[in-house]
């Protein structure tokens, strides 16, 4: 024995009048002896192998976060000032490599979060109103595609007399492969039906249908990149997207210029609406100031915010539908 | 001389005949005047009792049209009966629906297929006692001639077709007339499903109706469903035609069986003996091979299944399609897809009264679909039902009460009534389908379902001689029998796939009804061959 002995301030069989009211458990004060040996080798200096690995993944988990934040920031500063122009063509074409904030790199896997592979097509149904489409819900559908092998495909349900080209078309051409729907991993369809509120299905199953383009669009933001951890940047977020779906989206002009001036405000302290990092409240915001009207009388940091998001290149496929 | 006093004699004779036959006719003359007089006297005593009958000539029974005249007269139509021709004086024939006396007064309602008027015979000074009264007792369902004012109503008659008018008859003949007794009475056979029992009223069971076939679709639920049944034929002809498919006839007596065998219908044929065709599949195909490029035919099919279910006949019309793709079967899913479609679309906009009359009767939800059509693979609708708890091989066919599940599952997420299934396992297909070229579990072949049950089941054909025999060798199919089906394939093919569509089942489907003996004029099944 390396230190001096201490005397037990109890004894260990000590007796104790139970009550025999009550279940009994076992004397968790005599199970203490088994741990007592590997404390001892701990003590000796001897580093257990398994921390040392611990120890050695987290020095280079946070080299390879500091290497990302600086790229972060270096890129944060090119996007968000607007007169760094980019062409959109280069931002595309960089995005693959060098744009970590841009195309989100969770560590998000659709077994986990969509439940078992049963050996068929894991098919999202989307169902939107024509005269609302949810341009949220395309542009994420463009940021899936760049991440998942997706098959997307647009119907329009009976209930619908008419829809016009541009919604027909609005999750791009065709690929190539859609003939084999077992060759993809996600499943995008978007059926134009006349209903009151859009509607997600998945399984039908296992999962009531997810109402409001808002909760559809975290959904899918949570097959992109995994929310924040940190529970109040997560209802930061969350209460930017509503606050984009229910003032900016449906409300009087009033309203909606209260919203500008909050955004403005947020957009005055950081270069994003949540933090530093490009996030589902930018989307959804973006979104809904453009289908508003409201971009062209937005005050000056929204107005360097719209177009830092338009540097970003992913919001082509709502552009393309408001001309 | 002779020869007058012959004369003489004969004329005596003849006069002592003529006597006789002076004072037989003298009494029968007397016993006509008596009889005359009586009748007279009967007559002006009913004229006297029942005063005069001023309005004579404006009712009765019109003696048989057998052509004897050509009237230059317009007959009006029920269904043009609208309020713009308020207060004009018109003509009409229609049956008698029902009519129903009350004191001076006798309502009429009058048909015309599935449109009806209410009509109206008063004691005025245009009808008289008699003729409400002859109006009255025309039994239900006789065919009249009726001359009337039509007035626009102040509430509107709910229980007629045209509900803004009413006719005031001025005259009424009877054209034909029906019996008292009639077999059915057509407001039982449009009760609706349930009605009739709550109330203790009468319904009519589907014997019934089947074997007085020609009341029964008199009723205005059968005229929606054969017009409606019309439709289909129409826009499947128009659709395709428009696609650039020519339209072909195909024998229905053939010598040998296409399919199998077991489920044919043997014929005598002079001193052999020949089959009733299954399908036109054959016919279809040699079709493909001389270069029609697109075909589709309508026509009879027969089988000789005994099977008594309501979704099988022995006869039906059979829309069947075939045609050669360039380079992906799936180019033919899309043209049969589209077709339907198409179909669906010109019902719903065409055919919405049709629609809305059966659903009285057979309430259904109306149809859904989606534009273009959901295709879903085999091992997806595996998948499917196996996360709702059914348990089944991956090349198990699909049962029926598995199709009718998987059809609730799919509206359930899709919200579609019709869809495809593609890629079916080869094992459970016929021995002319296309293997899939990546996975020889699987093939080239796909069902489409409407409501979750099977309306076509379609393939890429193998057009490849020595492949085809292959395949029928592993099927342990004789070849000597299917030696004239390959042989069509030993001088080049196109790469062709096709389906047959059964109109009855369509119909039946696409209104909701729960028997495919309603969508069939005369149905034929192994217990009714009449009418």
């Amino acid at each position: 024995m390396p230190m001096y002995q201490v005397k037990p301030i109890y004894r260990r069989e000590m007796e104790i009048d139970l009550p025999t009211c009550m279940y009994k458990l076992p004397n968790i004060h005599s199970q203490q002896g088994n741990s007592c040996t590997s404390e001892h080798a701990l003590q000796n200096g001897e580093v257990d192998p398994a921390v040392k690995a611990l120890e050695a993944r987290q020095d280079e988990i946070m080299k390879k976060l500091y290497e990302l934040k600086a790229a972060v920031e270096g890129l944060a500063k090119t996007v968000t000032t607007p007169d760094a122009d980019l062409d959109l063509t280069v931002s595309s074409s960089l995005s693959p490599q060098s744009s970590s904030s841009t195309t989100f790199k969770g560590t998000t896997d659709l077994d986990t979060l969509l439940g078992k592979d049963l050996g068929a097509l894991r098919d999202i149904v989307i169902n939107a109103n024509p005269a609302q489409p949810p341009l949220t819900l395309l542009v994420l559908h463009s940021l899936l595609c760049q991440r998942y092998r997706v098959l997307s495909t647009v119907h329009v349900h009976s209930s619908v007399a008419s829809v016009p080209p541009q919604l027909l078309s609005c999750l791009g051409p065709r690929h190539a492969d859609s003939y084999a729907r077992h060759m993809f991993q996600l499943g995008f369809t978007l059926i134009w039906k006349d209903v009151p509120k859009l509607q997600m299905k998945f399984s039908v199953q296992n999962m009531c249908p997810i109402e409001g383009e808002a909760n559809v669009a975290r959904f899918l933001f949570k097959l992109l990149a995994p929310y924040p951890s940190d529970p109040a940047l997560a209802t930061l977020v969350d209460s930017w997207v509503d606050t984009a779906f229910f003032q900016l989206a449906e409300c009087s002009a009033k309203e909606r210029a209260a919203v500008l001036r909050a955004l403005n405000s947020t957009l005055g302290r950081s270069p994003w609406l949540a933090g530093p990092e490009f996030s589902l409240a930018d989307i959804a915001s973006y979104c809904c100031v453009l289908q508003s009207g409201s971009a062209s009388s937005a005050p000056a940091n929204v107005q360097r915010w719209l177009k830092a998001c338009e540097n970003l290149g992913h919001f082509s496929p709502a552009k393309v539908l408001l001309q | 001389m002779t020869k007058e006093e012959v004369r003489g004699a004969t004329e005596e004779e003849q006069q002592a005949q003529s006597k006789k036959a002076l004072k037989k006719q003298q009494k029968e003359a007397e016993k006509a005047a008596k009889k005359a007089e009586k009748q007279a006297k009967l007559a002006a005593e009913q004229q006297s009792t029942e005063e005069d009958d001023f309005a004579k000539d404006r009712y009765g029974v019109l003696a048989m049209v057998q052509s004897q005249q050509k009237l230059d007269r317009t007959l009006v139509r029920v269904q043009d009966l609208t309020p713009e021709k308020a207060d004009q004086l018109i003509w009409l024939r229609a049956r008698v629906h029902t009519s129903r006396a009350k004191g001076k007064q006798c309502f009429l309602v009058l048909r015309q297929q599935q449109f009806n008027v209410q009509a109206l015979v008063a004691v005025g000074d245009r009808a008289s006692k008699q003729m409400v009264k002859f109006a009255a007792n025309i039994t239900k369902e006789s065919i009249v001639d009726v001359e009337a004012l039509v007035r626009k109503v102040e509430q509107k008659i709910e229980s007629c077709s045209q509900q803004d008018v009413e006719l005031h008859i001025e005259r009424i003949f009877v054209i034909s007339q029906a019996e008292p007794r009639l077999p059915l009475q057509l407001e039982d056979a449009v009760r609706a499903d349930g009605e009739g029992e709550e109330e203790g009223r009468a319904t009519v069971n589907q014997d019934t109706r089947l074997d007085n076939r020609v009341i029964d679709l008199r009723t205005t639920t059968s005229q929606a469903i054969f017009r409606l049944q019309s439709g289909v034929c129409q826009l499947f002809r128009d659709t395709l035609t428009k696609k650039g498919f020519v339209e072909i006839q195909t024998p229905k007596i053939i010598s040998a069986a296409s399919e199998g065998g077991a489920n044919v219908f043997t014929v005598s044929y002079f001193k052999t003996s020949a089959y009733l065709a299954q399908s036109p599949q054959l016919y279809k195909q040699m079709c493909i091979c001389a270069d029609f490029d697109k075909v589709f035919c309508v026509g009879p099919v027969f089988r000789a299944e005994d099977s008594n279910t309501h979704r099988h006949l022995t006869e039906f019309v059979g829309l069947d399609i075939e045609m050669a793709f360039n380079y992906h079967y799936h180019e033919v899913i899309d043209s049969i897809t589209d077709t339907m479609v198409q179909i669906f679309k010109g019902l719903r906009d065409n055919f919405q009264t049709e629609i809305q009359t059966v659903n009285k009767q057979f309430p259904s939800e109306p149809f859904k679909f989606l534009e273009p059509t959901l295709r879903l693979e085999f091992t997806e609708a595996v998948a499917m039902l196996r996360e709702a708890g059914v348990e089944m091989g991956d090349e198990d066919d699909l049962s029926t009460p598995n199709e009718k599940l998987l059809g609730r599952l799919v509206k359930e997420k899709y919200d579609t009534d019709f869809y495809v299934l593609d890629k079916y396992p080869l094992a459970v297909r016929p021995f002319y389908t296309m293997p899939d070229p990546s996975n020889p579990k699987y093939s080239n072949s796909y069902d489409m379902f409407m409501r979750g049950e099977e309306i076509l089941s379609g393939a890429q054909r193998i057009h490849d001689a020595q492949l085809l025999t292959e395949r029928a060798l592993h099927h342990q199919i004789d070849l000597e029998k299917i030696k004239a089906y390959i042989d069509s394939f030993r001088y080049g093919a196109p790469p062709h796939g096709g389906g047959g569509i059964g109109l009855e089942r369509v119909c039946m489907l696409y209104l909701g009804l729960h028997n495919v003996r309603q969508t069939s004029m005369f149905p034929r099944d192994p217990k009714r061959l009449t009418p």
